[in-house]
């Protein structure tokens, strides 16, 4: 109950800020900014108690709410229980209320400083309104017994929940998320700053105060990105950082919009043109945030994805559409009624100058970004024009892209060398001769060693004339004011991630190989020997490799482990980085030779009574040992066994009782193998018991001579894994995080001219 | 000014141009076991894992042979390139892709997908009465 006043609370106070700070922008009374900051404050507040509640919940083991019992349990480490928080939907929702409530604290101060605060915040908080909506649907304080009525008992409290999925169960999960949705929800401020201007009929000044805004998110939603590509490679063992997935896609889109929308800024900034591009950029921001969630949370998806999407319900899936509908239907209205008056520059662009260079170059990553939405979105246009859902190949990313990576990569260099509005030919020409020459030069070597595709070349060389133009121009710039630095160290952080893409991706070598225990097998020129196996811990198993190349020796222990709650094999992949490359073990499966062969093994079917002579021994099968109650035991998931009554003789001697088992544990099946004269091992191989007539029961029975079992050595175990070889993959992290340092140093220049100019005024 | 719009439009064309065919190029079709016989390109297989005949891993080849039934009942030998995937034991469908190989008479896939009884959607049954 006190949930759900919480979110309903918040939802209204939220709601009543968003109404009057937008009455106190049509009417200017002073009240109606009062109200809307003083209910946005109260907003605030009820979000952080809400969601201090909703933790309070999960760490005190408050099973009888149906969001904490479906992710999180007893066992749990408490950091990982904390993370459970945003394990599901309803609550990864919470978290990101939680961070746009939190993140418009800051913003009406700034946009109040700037004299935006009425517009901006009537239109921000209206987006927190709309979220807090989705948890009023999918409420995440709801109770089992309301979950599910009639199935379950009022005041039902379950002993344990489910627990988290093992997938989950990661470090990265305590932090992933929350820079993503930290990311997610600054992406709504440079949206409030575009409606703002347009409601403001200022269309030059709110690029100032939400250029901030812009870098910000830029940095918090690509640190996301990043730590989620580390994630999936070394963890998930999806094999790369990168797999073009829906879940991937939908965060990488806003993020390049937010680049494009940045650059845009800089270009109106000097110009005073640009407008409009840089007004729907801007919103665009924001409204992909909003496709993505629906492209991934409504379940349109369907079965195309690798990732299982659950299917949320009718309301989810119309409150998302309805949600994307409204922030974009307000955009494209503000956008028409304001069409007419957005001033033109007046001045004609020249084509050799930087402004020029940051449209095209914004122009590109935005194509870039349609391009990605297309095709993650082909469930839904396959489902319009065949009338059957189906995705694109991940190749269909990489051709599309990779023709706009070289021209962003050309522009990154070419923007960085050329200046502003005036430009003359010959001096351009003249700065452009040593990087372009140094880039010639490491593509023609690049050739000889192995660069053969046309694209690729032609992407090497965009790479590294972005490289060398961007250390020209960052040395130069560091012997003036080192503070500006941050634009050319972003764009050499660009280049040399585009030299990993090219390296990781287009030259690594993949091999499956078998793997028989203490054989040494070669494969990619390095020799494998599979070890044998160790538990990790109570569930997970290491399988150790050594890996051996021209004496250099080391080894790896991927990690595979039974799920119970996946019910499947986990796996998890060992990376050995050998700094110029990573080494990459991802283990598939270990092939252990069916049942004992160790041994001689013979098989026969009984019916109830019959008598058979297997391998030197007679068998009479007498009937199944079924406990009564097996059918009620097996539901309430208790251990239940099933015993085949035998009767053995060998030779004509006295016949002994017998009885060979199967139990059954929590689903599974395991045997328990009856001994006859030391030397016969007799398991039930399969089983079928009669309830009706007892008599038609059969059962089918191995017999393993262990005797001759000492014969024959035992089959060695083989380990199935993907091993592969990544060239240079360290460029593409060190290259994320050069660009991401680049927009560090931007953003404190930033944040020291605005403290300044503040403490001026 | 008006050679600037029309080299922009034509730019502009040529992407749209250049973006829809990658995209009917790589738009991998759902099909049944006659429709992947039939055609020659990469295609995702739809059916369920025949248990009745015999599957196995072949650890020199490193691939994993089974026989795939479609909707409509027919059958086809599915070759894999490496190990039989996650919860395929358990999988109520699978999806494998890759092309028919009409010389070698199966479809050879590169990836199989499985769909499992999704686990993700809670029950009331599996609830514990607690204290």
């Amino acid at each position: 109950m006190i949930g759900e006043i919480l979110v309903k609370a918040a939802f209204a106070a939220c709601l009543v800020s968003s109404l009057a700070y937008f009455l106190h922008h049509l009417r200017g009374t002073p009240g109606f900014l009062k109200i809307g900051r003083i209910s946005f404050f109260f907003t605030v507040g009820i979000v952080v108690a809400t969601s201090a509640y909703l933790l309070s919940l999960i760490l005190t083991h408050q099973f009888q709410y149906t969001y904490v019992w479906s992710y999180s349990s007893r066992e749990l480490p408490t950091p990982l229980l904390i993370s459970t928080f945003y394990a599901g939907q309803e609550g990864s929702f919470m978290l990101w209320i939680l961070y746009t409530s939190l993140i418009g604290l800051f913003l009406i101060r700034h946009s109040a400083k700037m004299g935006y605060e009425s517009q901006v915040m009537s239109v921000y908080a209206l987006i927190d309104v709309m979220l807090l909506l989705m948890i009023i649907v999918k409420n995440p304080f709801e109770t089992v017994w309301a979950s599910w009525p009639g199935q379950v008992e009022a005041g039902f409290i379950p002993a344990n929940g489910r627990g988290l999925n093992p997938l989950l169960q990661n470090y990265w999960m305590v932090i992933h998320p929350q820079v993503l949705f930290s990311g997610f929800s600054a992406m709504g401020v440079p949206y409030a700053y575009a409606m703002a201007a347009l409601m403001k009929r200022d269309y030059n000044q709110w690029i100032k105060p939400a250029t901030p805004w812009l870098i910000f998110g830029a940095l918090v939603l690509g640190t996301g990105i990043m730590m989620g590509g580390f994630w999936a490679y070394e963890t998930l063992g999806w094999g790369g950082y990168w797999g073009w997935d829906p879940v991937e896609n939908s965060s990488l889109v806003p993020w390049l919009f937010c680049i494009a929308c940045i650059h845009m800024v800089l270009s109106q900034r000097k110009t005073g043109g640009f407008i409009k591009t840089t007004l729907v950029f801007g919103m665009l921001c924001f409204l992909t945030v909003l496709y993505s969630t629906f492209l991934t949370r409504s379940g349109v998806l369907g079965d195309t994805s690798v990732h299982s999407f659950v299917d949320p319900g009718m309301a989810v899936y119309w409150l998302l559409t309805g949600l994307l509908v409204l922030f974009a239907a307000l955009g494209i209205f503000m956008l028409a009624r304001r069409w007419k008056e957005i001033p033109k520059p007046a001045a004609q662009h020249n084509y050799y100058s930087r402004e020029f260079a940051l449209f095209l170059g914004a122009t590109a990553i935005a194509a870039a970004a349609i391009f990605i939405t297309v095709g993650t979105s082909s469930p839904l246009i396959t489902d319009i024009v065949q009338g059957k859902k189906s995705a694109v190949d991940i190749a269909y990313y990489s051709t599309t892209t990779l023709p706009l990576g070289i021209v962003v990569g050309i522009l990154a260099g070419l923007g960085q060398l050329l200046w502003w509005t005036r430009s003359d030919k010959s001096e351009v020409l003249k700065t452009l001769i040593v990087p372009a020459g140094l880039a010639l030069l490491t593509t023609g070597i690049l050739a000889v060693v192995g660069v053969s595709d046309v694209m690729v070349a032609l992407f090497v060389f965009a790479s590294a004339f972005a490289l060398f133009a961007n250390i020209q121009v960052a040395i130069r710039i560091f012997k003036g004011n080192p503070k500006y630095m941050g634009g050319s160290v972003a764009h050499i952080g660009l280049a040399v991630m585009f030299f990993g893409f090219v390296a990781s991706s287009k030259y690594d070598a993949k091999e499956t190989i078998s793997l028989v225990q203490g054989q040494p097998t070669k494969a990619l020129g390095y020799m494998l020997t599979y070890d044998g196996y160790k538990p990790v811990d109570s569930e997970k198993y290491a399988f150790h490799v050594s890996v051996e190349k021209e004496g250099r020796r080391f080894s790896v222990a991927p990690i595979m482990y039974y799920s119970s709650y996946n019910d499947g094999l986990m796996r998890n992949p060992d990376i050995v980085n050998l700094i110029t490359k990573d080494f990459y073990l991802a283990p598939l499966s270990l092939e252990q030779p069916s049942e004992q062969q160790n041994g001689t093994i013979e098989k026969s079917t009984f019916k109830t009574g019959e008598t058979k002579e297997v391998g030197d021994i007679q068998i009479t099968f007498l009937g199944f040992d079924l406990p009564v109650t097996h059918t009620a035991a097996m539901m309430e998931g208790k251990d239940i066994t099933i015993g085949a009554k035998l009767s053995v003789s060998r030779d004509g001697s006295a016949a002994k009782p017998v009885t060979p088992a199967k139990v059954i544990k929590n689903g599974q099946t395991s045997d328990v193998p009856a001994r006859f004269e030391e030397r016969f091992e007799i398991t039930i191989a399969g089983l079928s018991p009669d309830r009706e007539s007892r008599e038609n029961s059969t059962v089918e029975l191995a017999v393993r001579d262990v005797m001759r079992a000492a014969d024959t050595p035992a089959a060695p175990d083989i380990l199935v894994a993907e091993a592969s070889v990544k060239p240079y993959i360290n460029l593409v992290w060190a290259g994320v995080i050069i660009l991401l340092v680049g927009f560090l140093v931007t953003i404190v220049r930033r944040a020291q001219e605005a403290a300044m100019k503040a403490g001026v005024v | 000014m008006k050679l600037k719009v029309i080299i922009a439009s034509v730019i502009v064309v040529l992407f749209v141009i250049f973006g829809s065919y990658s995209f009917m190029e790589s738009n991998v079709e759902y099909t049944d076991v006659a429709g992947a016989m039939a055609k020659h390109k990469k295609v995702q297989l739809k059916g369920f894992w025949n248990k009745e005949k015999e599957s196995a891993f072949d650890a020199t080849a490193t691939q994993f042979t089974f026989y795939l039934v479609d909707e409509k009942g027919k059958e086809c030998k599915v070759v894999l390139d490496g190990a039989a995937p996650n919860n395929f034991e358990l999988a109520t469908s699978v999806v494998a892709k890759g092309r028919y190989l009409e010389d070698k008479g199966y479809f050879h896939a590169t990836e199989v997908l499985t769909k499992c009884p999704s686990k993700y959607e809670a029950q009331p049954s599996e609830m514990k009465q607690g204290s």
